[in-house]
């Protein structure tokens, strides 16, 4: 067990190292500078700025100069934000994406899992039906739509909540129902098909024959199989949810990382693109690992090697 | 249990119903405002300006956005007049400008302070002008100071050309040097004698750059021989301290705008000791010092910058404000969403989208549609066929309906010259005098000129004298012969400017038969081909004005390395507009740019197609805040009336209207300036 964990951390390193180099190929490659505005700078200007980046050097120097750097974590400063290091910015923008998408994902499992639940439990029922529409509902409305939607009616129409920004708890009542609403309707799904599955295992069975009541049942044996799929989707969905969300943060402008994260793509900022980017692929490794420890706790059939 | 739900149900219902009317009653009940309208109790105006601002440094920042915070928390020698963007006094609480306009002197207040309460004096101006234009700081604004003598070449890292005897090369050395007796003002001294001096020649000052002058001009290489080259140094750039409280400006040529340029954010004061100390971190908000009416209290990036009255700050007795939240958003529908909340009090310019525009539009105590000092036209590649027909592209140019195209975008005027419509009254009155005797001459009249808003017919004429004739075919038209696999209309990704692309190319498959493709780009892709003048034929363009000069739009092909992505270059015109700039009459330098302006207009590089508008909203408890030229607020002259019978009655007035409050305030602030004025005439009379 220890030495699996080892070996996947282990393997972060080159992995992020790895993806970092790709992403630094393809923003080179993509034409177009961070400097450039819809004002043609003059050549001296431009001189200036060259040199003051480095970008007078050649190629292999400058990826040499930035491996090293981040190697040592330093990703430098923001191109865009003069006087603002890229890891500065990670950690003040993490934290708004961070508590929108935790109370988001907080909200898709409550609802979720007991949405889910209550349809495996009521197959073919009405409450099965219903949930399972409202599920599909909730899958095929993108956030684009439904955020607005909130906003028309909660911000715009009953002054209820402010229609967007940070601020208070009631600025991010929207934002979270919002992102929230996806992912209930996939728990909720994921849920109903691994209760249904479980329910009809040869354990269950076993389980109702010793005798024990429906509710020992279902909650320490049926739930635990029973969610195994809903953790496997937890791993990467709340990599995702935790790092930013780009649309719902453009919808409500929450200062977020998936915000700064499409900015700094439009704006060409390369220290700030490669380090979110390490630092996404990075916490996306860690959640999946994360992801396959729990199965152990969760399933006793699984085993590490 | 059932019923129970059913009547959950039915709850839920009747609560959605009510809600669904409530929210049809607060937008229609209360219909003379858009939606929430409550001035803010704590006296802190709401602003939303535009994108997270890159810096919180005056000379480093470029766009419209800082634009506007740079000038709530910096101060320069001037500042821009509300409802005009004239310059009137700021730090400066007078000047003079010596008679051929090469030189300006600065006459200082003495009560001007930072935030930390630092007195400003003229030190800390030679300081920040140096600062904007050093090559370390690579501040991509520099040019703007490329007027002062030696700007240009200490921002290039350039070096004069000294003697062995210890003299310098001068720059129109063997040419005979225009003698011409220039007055000038103050205090003489060693610098001024410098500066004053014929100009001296400038080179790079590394081996690399040089040679490559060098290689294509052998005249230049013999004089560059055993010759030492000396960098040319901040301390060596036209601008002086003369005292504390004086500062001198050193001009190459005469510059009649430049005035007009000076309340630019590169130009406004800067702190030396604390830049020095904190280095790249001055501008964090435990360390940055300002020098205007408001300083920061706190940013918190990409979601708000408050700022807060500074009692420090000079005229603070003036100003109304308590502070002002500088919102970073560019989602339109966000803004508008907060503004329709109550949650801020106004947006910056273009931020009514398409969809919202007819709603909005009804309230006209709130919606502002005014001219802006800003054209949208599309560049032609005149270097490749076809454009390379001046013929070709004329026709390109009246095949469009340019009323229609206007009525399309809603928010837009349009245009058929280059310099905007309705911004420079008095240069649109000498355009018009002078068009009308060059068109005399030519056999034309005004009413043809002006034809050119949309003339397809004539179009059609002009495409077939190029060599490819426009067919009738059916109840439209065809032009087999004109090579479509050739041009295309190229634009940077965006809803609006794909909308306008498309009218285009329906226009001028209606009007010429014609089908050119359409190619979208991301922004930072299309920056580089369009100035490179790498697209084929059409490229979308737009230019907004620096200054209230309509030299600010002429200057755009001026020069081999003008940025008007054309690729024409004319050294005639450069000439015409150098000679306009040194004729002191104010109203001859027009004509004389005018002359320049039908001159490029006759070539047709580009296809001028509209006077923006400023489409922004203001709630209107907001006064002091008017639709200027370039959307550029004055802050100090912002207030919020309580009293709704004061409010503002009507947006389309709003430019005619007095404010006596702020009138008082504008008196007071050109007193100094109006009396120095009179001082003079009375000086120029007595001689």
């Amino acid at each position: 067990m220890l030495s699996f964990i080892l070996r996947r951390l282990l393997i972060i390193i080159p992995m992020a190292l790895l993806v970092v180099t790709v992403t630094w190929a393809l923003i080179r490659i993509a034409p177009g500078n961070f400097y450039s505005t819809e004002r043609k700078l003059p050549p001296a200007v431009e001189e200036n700025i060259k040199k003051k980046y480095g970008l007078d050097k050649p190629w292999y120097e400058q990826y040499g100069i930035m491996m090293l750097n981040i190697v040592r974590l330093d990703f430098g400063d923001s191109l865009r934000y003069p006087g603002q290091t890229v890891n500065e910015i990670i950690a003040r923008h993490l934290p708004y994406s961070a508590t929108i998408g935790f109370f988001a994902y907080l909200l898709a499992l409550v609802v979720g899992l007991s949405a889910g639940i209550i349809a495996a439990l009521k197959q073919n029922s009405l409450w099965d039906y219903g949930s399972m529409a409202l599920a599909m509902l909730g899958l095929s409305v993108p956030n684009f739509v439904l955020g607005p939607i909130l906003v028309l009616f909660f911000a715009l129409g009953l002054y209820l909540v402010p229609p967007s920004r940070w601020g208070g708890v009631s600025n991010i009542i929207l934002p979270v129902i919002t992102l929230s609403a996806i992912y209930a309707a996939y728990i909720a799904r994921l849920t109903r098909a691994g209760m249904l599955e479980v329910m009809r295992s040869d354990y269950i069975r076993t389980a109702r024959a010793k005798g024990l009541d429906e509710k020992t049942v279902l909650l320490k044996h049926a739930l635990r199989g029973g969610i195994v799929p809903v953790v496997s989707f937890t791993g990467p969905a709340l990599a995702g949810l935790l790092a930013g969300t780009v649309v719902v943060e453009k919808v409500f402008a929450i200062p977020g990382l998936g915000n700064i994260f499409i900015q700094s793509v439009l704006n060409r900022d390369e220290p700030l693109i490669l380090g979110i980017v390490a630092f996404l692929s990075i916490i996306i490794m860690i959640f999946n690992l994360a992801v396959d420890i729990s199965y152990g706790f969760l399933d006793p059939r699984i085993r590490y090697e | 249990m059932r019923g129970s739900r059913l009547y959950d149900l039915r709850l839920y219902l009747a609560v959605l119903a009510i809600s669904s009317f409530l929210a049809g009653c607060t937008t229609s009940a209360s219909g003379r405002y858009f939606g929430l309208t409550k001035p803010p109790s704590n006296n802190i105006l709401r602003y939303i300006t535009g994108s997270e601002p890159e810096s919180l440094d005056p000379q480093f920042v470029t766009g419209q956005p800082e634009a506007r915070i740079m000038m709530a928390l910096y101060d320069g020698l001037v500042e821009y007049h509300p409802k005009t963007m004239e310059p009137i006094p700021a730090i400066a609480e007078s000047w003079e400008i010596n008679s051929d306009g090469t030189e300006y002197l600065f006459h200082l207040r003495r009560n001007a302070k930072f935030s930390n309460g630092d007195p400003i004096t003229a030190k800390d101006f030679v300081y920040s002008f140096r600062r904007g234009l050093s090559p370390d700081l690579a501040a991509r604004n520099a040019n703007l100071a490329y007027y002062l003598k030696y700007a240009e070449a200490y921002n290039s890292a350039s070096a004069f050309v000294k003697n062995p005897d210890g003299s310098f090369v001068q720059k129109n050395a063997g040419a005979v040097a225009e003698t011409k007796d220039t007055d000038s003002f103050g205090a003489d001294s060693e610098f001024h004698r410098f500066i004053d001096a014929p100009e001296r020649l400038t080179v790079p000052s590394d081996e690399k750059g040089r040679s490559k002058l060098t290689d294509k001009d052998p005249k230049l290489k013999a004089l560059l021989e055993n010759k030492e080259f000396v960098p040319v140094r901040a301390e060596d750039v036209g601008i002086e301290a003369v005292d504390d409280y004086t500062i001198r400006l050193k001009l190459y040529q005469p510059a009649p705008f430049f005035l007009g340029l000076l309340p630019h954010q590169f130009f406004r004061v800067v702190h030396q000791a604390s830049i020095e100390k904190f280095g790249k971190a001055w501008t964090k908000p435990e360390n940055i010092v300002t020098s205007g009416a408001f300083k920061v209290a706190r940013h918190r990036p990409y979601d708000v910058l408050n700022v807060v009255k500074d009692p420090n700050y000079w005229d603070a007795a003036s100003v109304k404000l308590a502070g002002i939240d500088f919102y970073p958003l560019d989602e339109q529908t966000t803004m508008l969403n907060l503004y329709k909340a109550g949650k801020v009090d106004a947006t910056y310019n273009h931020t009514i989208p398409a969809a919202w525009n007819d709603t909005v539009k009804q309230f006209t105590t709130e919606y502002s549609l005014h001219p802006e000092a800003a054209v949208d036209y599309y560049s032609l590649s005149v270097k490749k066929p076809p454009m390379d027909d001046v013929k070709v592209r004329r026709a390109f140019a009246l095949a469009i309906d340019r009323e229609a195209l206007a009525l399309f975008q809603r928010t837009k005027k349009p245009l058929v010259d280059f310099t905007p419509e309705g911004i420079f009254p008095k240069y649109e009155e000498a355009r018009q005098k002078i068009y009308t005797e060059l068109l005399t001459a030519q056999g034309s009249s005004m009413a043809e000129w002006k034809a050119r808003i949309f003339d397809a017919e004539k179009a059609r004429k002009l495409l077939g004298e190029a060599g490819f004739p426009v067919q009738q075919a059916g109840s439209g038209w065809s032009c087999p012969s004109f090579p479509v696999e050739k041009v295309s209309i190229t634009y940077n990704t965006s809803e609006s400017n794909q909308r306008i692309a498309e009218f285009i190319q329906a226009q001028w498959k209606q009007n010429l038969g014609i089908t050119l493709p359409l190619k979208n780009m991301e922004f930072k892709t299309f920056l580089p081909y369009r100035s490179a003048v790498e697209y084929d034929g059409v490229v979308r363009n737009g230019w907004v004005g620096d200054y209230m000069d309509p030299f600010t739009f002429l200057n755009l092909f001026y020069s081999k390395t003008n940025d008007g992505a054309t690729g024409w270059w004319d050294p005639k015109f450069d000439k015409m507009l150098d000679d306009a700039n040194k004729e002191v009459d104010e109203m001859k330098r027009y004509e004389m740019l005018a002359r320049a302006e039908f001159f490029v207009m006759q070539q047709q590089i580009i296809i001028p197609l509209a006077t923006a508008g400023t489409s922004w909203v203001k709630k209107p408890y907001i006064k002091g805040m008017y639709p200027n030229p370039g959307t550029l607020h004055p802050w100090k002259f912002v207030y919020l009336e309580p009293d709704e019978s004061k409010w503002t009655q009507s947006m389309d007035d709003i430019m005619k209207e007095s404010d006596p409050v702020m009138n008082a305030q504008l008196e007071q602030l050109t007193a100094t300036q109006e009396a120095m004025k009179k001082a003079k005439a009375a000086a120029k009379t007595a001689e």
